[in-house]
């Protein structure tokens, strides 16, 4: 028998682990996955203009992007259905729940982390340096380019970096021309040293060009991940996990070569 | 001894510890940083050989005062003259009728300190003169009195400081009315009740109508109206009496600045095909003041061009400006810097970082207007 003063004390306790549970209780079950599962379908929102990402201008749908979601989709179980929006819809359609995840080349940003979940980045567009094959042991970064010379396209983001760099290091010298291309065409010429570009550029220009190569550091980050709701927790876990085992079999890497280097 | 307090008697047994408890905490308030001095400093005049040149900045969101400062530094010291800035009603005006001056006075005072003209573009209603669950942007016929005495006051506050006054912003889109039904007509009223407000206590500040966007909406669009078509009937609506001048938006999009204008185009030189509405309707003494212009060279926005295009577009327009548009009072380029990245295209509007790094238009336009002090 226990003594009546303790009651009260257990009742509390009781009381308090209801309260406890009561916000779990009361969260909307995450059927993200099973809806998905149910429909057979992940619908995929992206701007299909983006090329190699994604684009549509021949009629038919392709790309690094188009290629994930259906490989990602495939892992799930089920198929990838695309649905396009301009750039600047993208976020609204996943928030008012047209499509399941964005996959569209988008940047992670930390500003929309309330309202939507990033995975792992499955890419890095950010800047690089091109250089000729032969430098790749003595240039592996921006640090390396003291005393030399570097190229950028007037005016953009490399511009910018190199700027920064300028005044790091000692000697840099920088050119400026027109496109990127042909920053990285004074590179295979010798009239520069490197060129900065962003990733995708560099790896298209380099495929046509196997002299050039890609220092191993990177300039900067700017990652493109998966996107979905942040609710959506049970399909951002399963998107995840499927990117994270292409990532280790070498499929994700064979995925991006197909586009980008051969 | 025991009928003293014990919290006295616990003091008197550890006021050691107490005095070694009470130096530490003094120490911490001495090692923790002092709060950043922002002086106004010297006042300071812009060097330029482009008067005409002037920069919107985005300062409402800026919450730092030595941000403010340096924003405004940067405009001067890149031969800018003159900021347009947005001062948001919402943001100041309480519905007791009182205000809090607190921000604005920063950005007014630093920019009329570093020698710029001040272009104020006044909008965004407060939630006590709209509707519950409104959006931001609604404005009735009902809350134009509180509007007009919000820029009045404005006015009466900053004369001698800011030049002009802005009257809401591009109101030939139906969003920047929270999507209510507004003719040019109902512009024009809110016009003439913000002009006659503001005038009684400060006749000397300009008032600006129009700001519209550019946009080919033909009538009956939901989405809004041509702004040719706009302008024509703002001043068939008695636009001209309420309007010391006309804030004009004019983007190049994808288009070189020196391209040809067209009715259905849109381009920079849009701005003489608005010139040309007012000077039919016998309005060609008031000038025009450029409050938006500029190019993107977003990697994936549609109407981006080239960051090298960006850059000769932007000089060549402001030469254009110089040399063929003498009713231009100002030509302000959309848009220096944003408090923090917005990781979109706006982003690549802007001519200087959050982190204030100068983009290299920045330096270019600096070459421009103050030779020798560019890249």
């Amino acid at each position: 028998m226990s003594a009546p003063g303790r009651r009260p004390i257990w009742f509390l306790m009781i009381l308090g682990l209801c309260l406890l549970a009561l916000p779990a209780a009361c969260t909307r079950e995450d059927d993200s996955l099973a809806r998905v599962e149910r429909r057979g379908r992940l619908l995929v929102g992206l701007d299909p203009t983006f090329p190699p990402f994604e684009n549509a201008d021949h009629g038919e749908l392709e790309g690094i992007d188009v290629d994930l979601a259906r490989a990602l989709a495939a892992k799930l179980g089920v198929e990838a259905e695309f649905v396009y929006y301009g750039y600047d819809g993208l976020y609204d359609a996943l928030l008012t729940e047209q499509v399941d995840v964005l996959i569209s080349a988008l940047v992670i940003d930390p500003a929309r982390t309330r309202d939507f979940a990033y995975s792992e980045p499955y890419f890095n567009a950010g800047q690089f340096l091109v250089i000729r094959a032969a430098d790749r042991p003595v240039v592996t970064g921006m640090a390396d380019l003291s005393g030399r010379k570097a190229a950028v396209e007037l005016g953009s983001e490399g511009h910018l970096q190199a700027l920064a760099w300028q005044k790091k290091v000692t000697d840099l010298e920088i050119a400026t021309l027109p496109t990127a291309d042909d920053a990285m065409w004074l590179v295979r010429q010798e009239e520069v040293d490197a060129a900065l570009a962003d990733h995708t550029s560099a790896r298209l220009y380099r495929r046509q060009f196997p002299d050039l190569a890609l220092a191993a550091e990177p300039v900067t980050v700017e990652p493109y991940a998966l996107v979905t709701r942040v609710r959506d927790r049970n399909l951002m876990k399963a998107l995840g996990d499927a990117l994270a085992r292409m990532q280790e079999d070498g499929q994700l890497q064979e995925l991006l070569s197909r586009w980008l280097d051969s | 001894m025991r009928g003293m307090p014990a919290l006295i008697r616990f003091a008197r047994n550890r006021w050691p510890s107490l005095v070694r408890i009470a130096s530490f905490v003094l120490l911490l308030l001495f090692i923790q940083p002092a709060p950043i001095l922002v002086t106004l400093g010297p006042p300071r005049t812009v060097e330029t050989t482009l008067p005409v040149l002037g920069v919107h900045t985005r300062l409402a969101d800026e919450v730092e005062e030595w941000k403010i400062k340096k924003t405004l530094e940067m405009v001067r010291e890149m031969g800018a003259a003159s900021i347009v800035e947005f001062f948001p009603w919402a943001y100041y005006h309480a519905a007791d009728g009182g205000f809090a001056w607190g921000h604005p006075d920063l950005v007014v005072n630093h920019a009329h300190n570093q020698g710029l003209r001040i272009i104020a573009r006044l909008g965004f209603t407060p939630d006590w003169a709209r509707p519950p669950d409104s959006p931001l942007n609604y404005l009735d016929a009902s809350g134009y009195d509180d509007f007009a005495a919000y820029a009045a006051a404005f006015a009466g506050r900053y004369r001698g400081k800011v030049e002009a006054i802005i009257v809401w912003n591009e109101p030939n889109l139906s969003f920047e009315w929270g999507y209510r039904p507004a003719t040019a007509a109902d512009y024009v009223d809110l016009l003439r009740e913000t002009y006659t407000a503001v005038k009684a206590v400060n006749p000397d500040i300009r008032i600006l109508g129009g700001a519209l966007a550019p946009t080919l909406e033909p009538a009956g669009s939901p989405w809004g109206l041509n702004d040719l078509v706009y302008l024509d009937e703002m001043y068939r609506a008695g636009a001209a009496d309420w309007m010391d001048g006309l804030a004009v938006h004019t983007y190049g999009f994808k288009f070189p600045p020196e391209m040809e204008p067209a009715p259905d185009l849109l381009n920079f030189r849009r701005v003489e095909l608005l010139r040309e509405v007012m000077v039919a309707h016998g309005d060609a003494e008031s000038p025009i003041y450029i409050t938006e212009m500029g190019w993107n060279d977003h990697p994936r926005w549609t109407r981006a061009v080239r960051p090298g295009q960006r850059i000769q577009y932007t000089l060549d327009a402001l030469h254009h400006v110089e040399d063929h548009l003498p009713y231009v009072e100002v030509a302000a380029i959309w848009m220096f810097r944003t408090p923090a990245p917005t990781r979109s295209y706006m982003d690549y509007f802007s001519l200087v970082t959050p982190e204030f790094i100068p983009r290299p238009i920045y330096g270019e336009i600096q070459q421009m207007a103050r030779p020798g002090n560019g890249p």
